[in-house]
């Protein structure tokens, strides 16, 4: 298996679940608590792809949510092969930061890889986005999930997406 | 101002202690060189010679080395909070971790707060916003039960005025002819009275007729039943019988009647002419019940597909807010002493709106009335149909061509004796009956040429008997001839329909077409 190593970082709004989707991605857990992250925090994992023998190692950049980056964020970013765009499914205005973020990505760093999480799918009775809406998400962003960091729906299939585009990307670089 | 050494030392040392750095140089691959300072609270101790950083410090892939950065507040897997600052010497470059646990804690504990606090305002909106959804929903929702209520105090009260007023309409009419027929049977009452009699009789059975006619016309349109049978007709013969009907009407009130059709309009249209019919005389009938002087005008006119009927009078006239009202069931215009349903322009409205036509009201009090009726119609081709005399007189029509047979199936001995009435004035031979059980055993017995069958009639009924008649061989026509509505799988069991009250020139004319 050829080892391949990626940084990707996960942006979007303040709590919706950016530190929590990771949580359940690398450790399979889930808590209750509200931590809000300042800065950056930093996890590994692997992802086996047998059909492509390739072993990809994600370096995963949580970084501190915003509707907006200013210099200090920005430079999180540097290097990064894609991104994970999560939103707040039961607050719709988080979707408007996604599109603000993504915006300022590609003007600094250009297109690259990316997959759209709508989270915290589980609280249906406050789930805000029509399916309408979701539809045109998935048009804008190619891949966009309904995940839940709580049940774990999704996030594993999202992210392993992800890592499959950035391969797909570097095959076509080289 | 130069620092003197010992304080410059003594802020070196400060720093140290804060910040614990670690500082280690790599080569343009990330591969260590050599390292400074303690690494146990970063977790990076034991790294060796030539290793490649990206492994033990993974915060370092993707990042260019050959500018300086510094990134503030970057928490390592091992859970480490670090600022990292990147100088790069060349092809070299140093990178110096620094702790920084303390300003993130500080930091953290305030960022938290805020963040919770916007989150309960975002909360906050939501739950005011639902509550204002709550609100208009629930203000909508009492708007339409007040209007649902209000409805059903109008349906009540109008019931309530619509049994009062039928009770007076049908008890008119009926003590008429309950009175009329005492008399009549009276001994000694004169040949002139008993006639006079059966005259006012006929008279009041007809209103009744009509009065009933009226309202199962109106329940039917109200439970969507009636449905427009199209046909080509004769439209001229249809305006002019209007006004044949209508002009004896209007000179016995001493009122003028005139009527004008335009040069356009279609001597044959395809239409419902029954239902055409029944407008009009709602129309031309409220004109002349409700104009005490003056006169009323028939005008027709054909533009684009579309057939206008205008009736004026010099009436009263409706005032602006009468106007929606007399389209209501069960309102009549005129005041106290007008006879009637109070249906007629409801009806009428509806019967239009069936044709896909409207129903346009001009009037002022004291300025008479003008009702224009638009229907889409079509012109016909050919040549218009036959209109049928009401007056069931013998003719060439209606008499039998050689001597033919008729079995009648009918429970009411009246109606039994009404057709055999008309039958045998026209040369038909007759067999009856009023049981239909009896009446299959008697047209296989006799094969009659035809049978005119009641369905609810005593035995199985006239439906099962037209269907047992058939299974049996019986291939001459059954004609059904009832009150009862059939679906259409209970017509198809007959040659014909007809529906009582049945014009009897029409049943007559149908008998001959069928057995000649």
């Amino acid at each position: 298996m050829t080892p391949v190593t990626s940084k990707v970082c996960v942006v979007g709004d303040f709590a919706v679940g950016k530190t929590s989707v990771v949580e359940r991605f690398v450790t399979n857990q889930f808590s209750e608590k509200y931590l809000s992250t300042v800065g950056v925090k930093i996890d590994t994992k692997e992802i086996e792809f047998p059909a492509l023998a390739v072993t990809h190692k994600l370096v995963i950049w949580d970084v501190a949510g915003s509707e907006k980056f200013g210099p200090a964020e920005m430079a999180y970013l540097r290097g990064a092969s894609g991104y994970i765009f999560v939103a707040d499914g039961t607050r719709p205005a988080t979707l408007k930061a996604v599109e603000r973020l993504q915006n300022q990505i590609t003007e600094a760093y250009g297109l690259a890889p990316a997959v759209l999480l709508v989270n915290k799918r589980d609280l249906t009775a406050d789930w805000d986005v029509s399916d309408e809406r979701f539809d045109a998400l998935t048009t804008n962003y190619g891949n966009a999930y309904r995940t839940s960091a709580k049940t774990g729906d999704d996030v594993e299939r999202a992210i392993a997406r992800l890592a499959e585009l950035i391969i797909e990307n570097d095959m076509r670089g080289k | 101002m130069d620092l003197p050494s010992h304080v410059v030392s003594k802020l070196q040392s400060e720093f140290l202690a804060e910040t614990q750095p670690f500082c280690f140089l790599i080569d343009e691959n990330y591969r260590l060189i050599d390292s400074w300072g303690s690494s146990d609270w970063c977790g990076l101790n034991g790294v060796e010679a030539d290793e490649d950083m990206r492994g033990p410090a993974p915060f370092l892939v993707g990042i260019p080395i050959t500018t300086p950065q510094k990134l503030d507040f970057i928490e390592t897997p091992g859970r480490a909070i670090v600022t990292m600052h990147l100088i790069p010497d060349d092809s070299q470059c140093y990178v110096v971790l620094l702790d920084a646990s303390k300003e993130h804690a500080y930091i953290q504990s305030k960022q938290q707060t805020v963040n919770e606090l916007r989150l309960m305002q975002a909360r906050q909106h939501k739950l005011i916003a639902r509550q204002r959804d709550l609100i208009s929903e629930l203000v909508e929702a009492k708007s339409e039960l007040d209007h649902h209520r209000r409805e059903a105090e109008r349906i009540s009260a109008n019931k309530s005025r619509f049994i009062a007023m039928m009770s007076h309409e049908f008890r008119t009419p009926l003590a008429s002819i309950i009175n009329y027929a005492e008399l009549a049977s009276e001994e000694g009452t004169s040949s002139n009275d008993i006639q006079k009699s059966i005259e006012t009789i006929s008279r009041s059975a007809k209103h009744l007729t009509s009065l009933v006619e009226v309202v199962l016309d109106d329940a039917s349109l109200d439970a969507g039943q009636v449905e427009l049978i199209e046909r080509d007709f004769d439209l001229a013969s249809l305006l002019d019988d209007m006004a044949a009907m209508m002009a004896p009407m209007a000179a016995e009130k001493g009122l003028s009647f005139a009527a004008a059709v335009d040069e356009d309009v279609p001597k044959t249209i395809y239409a419902d002419e029954v239902r055409l019919r029944q407008i009009l005389i709602n129309l031309l009938g409220n004109a002349v019940k409700f104009t005490v002087e003056g006169g009323v005008k028939l005008m027709a006119t054909y533009n684009d597909g579309r057939l206008v009927v205008t009736v004026s009078d010099t009436g009263p006239g409706i005032s602006i807010e009468d106007q929606e009202r007399v389209f209501q069931a069960f309102e009549r215009g005129g005041g106290r002493g007008e006879t009637g349903a109070g249906l007629g322009l409801t009806i009428t409205l509806r019967l239009v709106e069936l044709m896909h036509g409207e129903v346009s009201l001009d009037s002022m009090p004291g300025e008479g009335c003008t009702v224009s009726v638009h229907v889409p119609v079509m012109a016909a081709d050919d040549g218009p149909t036959a209109a049928v005399p009401v007056l069931p007189l013998p003719s060439e029509d209606t008499i039998a061509a050689k001597p033919l047979s008729v079995l009648i199936c009918d429970d009411d001995e009246d109606m039994v004796n009404l057709v055999e009435h008309y039958l045998h004035r026209s040369g038909y031979g007759l067999i009856t009956t009023s049981d239909s059980s009896e009446a299959i055993a008697k047209t296989l017995k006799f094969d009659p040429d035809i049978v005119l069958m009641d369905c609810n009639v005593p035995g199985v009924g006239g439906v099962v008997a037209a269907k047992v008649l058939r299974e049996q061989g019986y291939a001459k026509p059954i004609v059904a001839l009832t009150a009862s509505k059939l679906s259409d799988e209970q017509k198809s069991a007959f040659t014909r329909f007809f529906r009582k009250p049945a014009q009897m020139q029409e049943l007559l004319t149908e008998i001959k077409r069928l057995t000649h």
